[in-house]
């Protein structure tokens, strides 16, 4: 099969380390070591990742990346991933706030993307990125996600994706109907997700 | 005379933004109507669901930060909401995502009957305004989703009263706009507001 190494940065987002997500956090690290990936973890709730975006900081939005040593780390981890797994609850349709101000935040122009002089349209920027991962739980069913949009899934396999690679394959690892979901049905999710990151390429 | 819930996302108060959240609420008091602007940078609102509150969740007093409870009991009375924020990365800026998902818990947004079926709880608005201003083009939101749009239009009205009217004011490729450009959005902006306001 020849497995190639991918530098994996995994984003978890929930407020509770004793949660079902963090139990899919844990699923999706065992199936990337166990395919022999390069892990990266974040947990912005434990580093106390302030997602809002304060007027100072706006202010300084287009500023050069190198000026902004508050997200340092961020852009020193979206320049070496190859690919990034994101693991949070979905809430209301969308992502949970604290991971859509990861994008608000270190998402930004010189690492991301560009604006080239005299141009209309940004140019992307994180193009080492290849592969994008979500891991997520819904309360509600399949159906009322069909229905509702889908939010969080095209923010990240939309618009974020727009500043990766051109060619960045992204996989979706879902479980709906999570307050009625029986023992099982979390377990055999949990096992979904491991077999899904150990099967990356 | 309406209620009405202005929710404001934007740090800056030197903003487009600010001068859309301005007009808007002068404009909708000028037309005899009630408006509770929340302005959540300004405010410090927390931006993100703390541990404590999602442990709460599922008690019984799943609302335990004071703020959180006076956005709540207004939002209850409300009979229309209205946002005003940019666009960032085809959706809410955190801190509006935040007021979400902090405030629409249950015993807000909706409850459990006896057969544990969910039921909306915001019934009394009866109208989601949104405001807001984006970098990108209008075609390429339409690729991307326009995800705080439809956050916004979709999910949150599924908690609403059932013939909930959706409206929205859009200023697409922002940083080509001239300041004549950005001020008339801004005069658009307070009489589409009256408008949707009128049939309330």
């Amino acid at each position: 099969m020849g497995g190639r190494v991918v530098r994996m940065l995994v984003v978890f987002c929930h407020p509770l380390q004793e949660s079902f997500a963090a139990a899919a956090r844990d699923a999706a690290l065992r199936g990337l070591a166990a395919a022999g990936h390069e892990v990266r973890l974040r947990d912005l709730y434990a580093e106390g990742f302030d997602p809002y975006v304060s007027a100072a900081e706006r202010a300084r939005h287009r500023d050069p990346w190198h000026t902004k040593p508050e997200i340092a780390r961020d852009i020193d981890d979206l320049r070496w991933a190859e690919g990034i797994t994101f693991v949070y609850p979905t809430w209301w349709s969308g992502l949970p706030s604290m991971l859509k101000g990861w994008f608000d935040r270190a998402w930004v122009d010189g690492v991301v993307s560009t604006l080239p002089p005299g141009a209309t349209r940004l140019r992307p920027l994180l193009t080492n990125v290849r592969r994008l991962v979500i891991v997520t739980t819904h309360g509600s069913p399949w159906w009322v996600n069909a229905l509702t949009g889908r939010s969080g899934k095209r923010t990240i396999f939309r618009s974020v994706r727009v500043m990766c690679h051109w060619r960045t394959r992204c996989a979706w690892v879902a479980l709906h109907n999570i307050d009625r979901a029986t023992p099982d049905a979390r377990a055999g999710f949990l096992r979904r997700v491991e077999r899904r990151l150990a099967r990356l390429r | 005379m309406a209620r009405i819930v202005l929710v404001f996302g934007h740090p800056r108060q030197d903003s487009l933004n600010a001068a859309l959240r301005d007009r808007a609420a002068a404009s909708l008091r000028d037309a005899g109507h009630h408006v509770d602007v929340l302005d959540l940078g300004a405010i410090g609102f927390t931006p993100a669901m703390t541990p404590a509150e999602r442990a709460a969740y599922h008690t019984p007093t799943p609302v335990i930060d004071p703020v959180v409870a006076a956005h709540a009991a207004l939002v209850k009375r409300a009979d229309a909401l209205l946002f005003v924020y940019p666009t960032w990365w085809s959706g809410l800026p955190a801190v509006v995502k935040g007021w979400l998902d902090r405030l629409m818990v249950p015993s807000v947004a909706f409850s459990f009957d006896d057969d544990n079926r969910l039921v909306p709880g915001l019934r009394n608005v009866r109208l989601i305004g949104g405001i807001s201003t984006y970098g990108s083009p209008w075609r390429y939101q339409q690729l991307v989703g326009d995800n705080g749009r439809r956050i916004l239009h979709r999910t949150l009205r599924t908690m609403c009263a059932r013939r909930c009217r959706r409206r929205w004011l859009a200023l697409y490729t922002l940083d080509t706009r001239t300041r004549e450009e950005c001020a008339a959005f801004v005069d658009r902006a307070g009489r589409a507001v009256v408008r949707w306001a009128a049939a309330l």
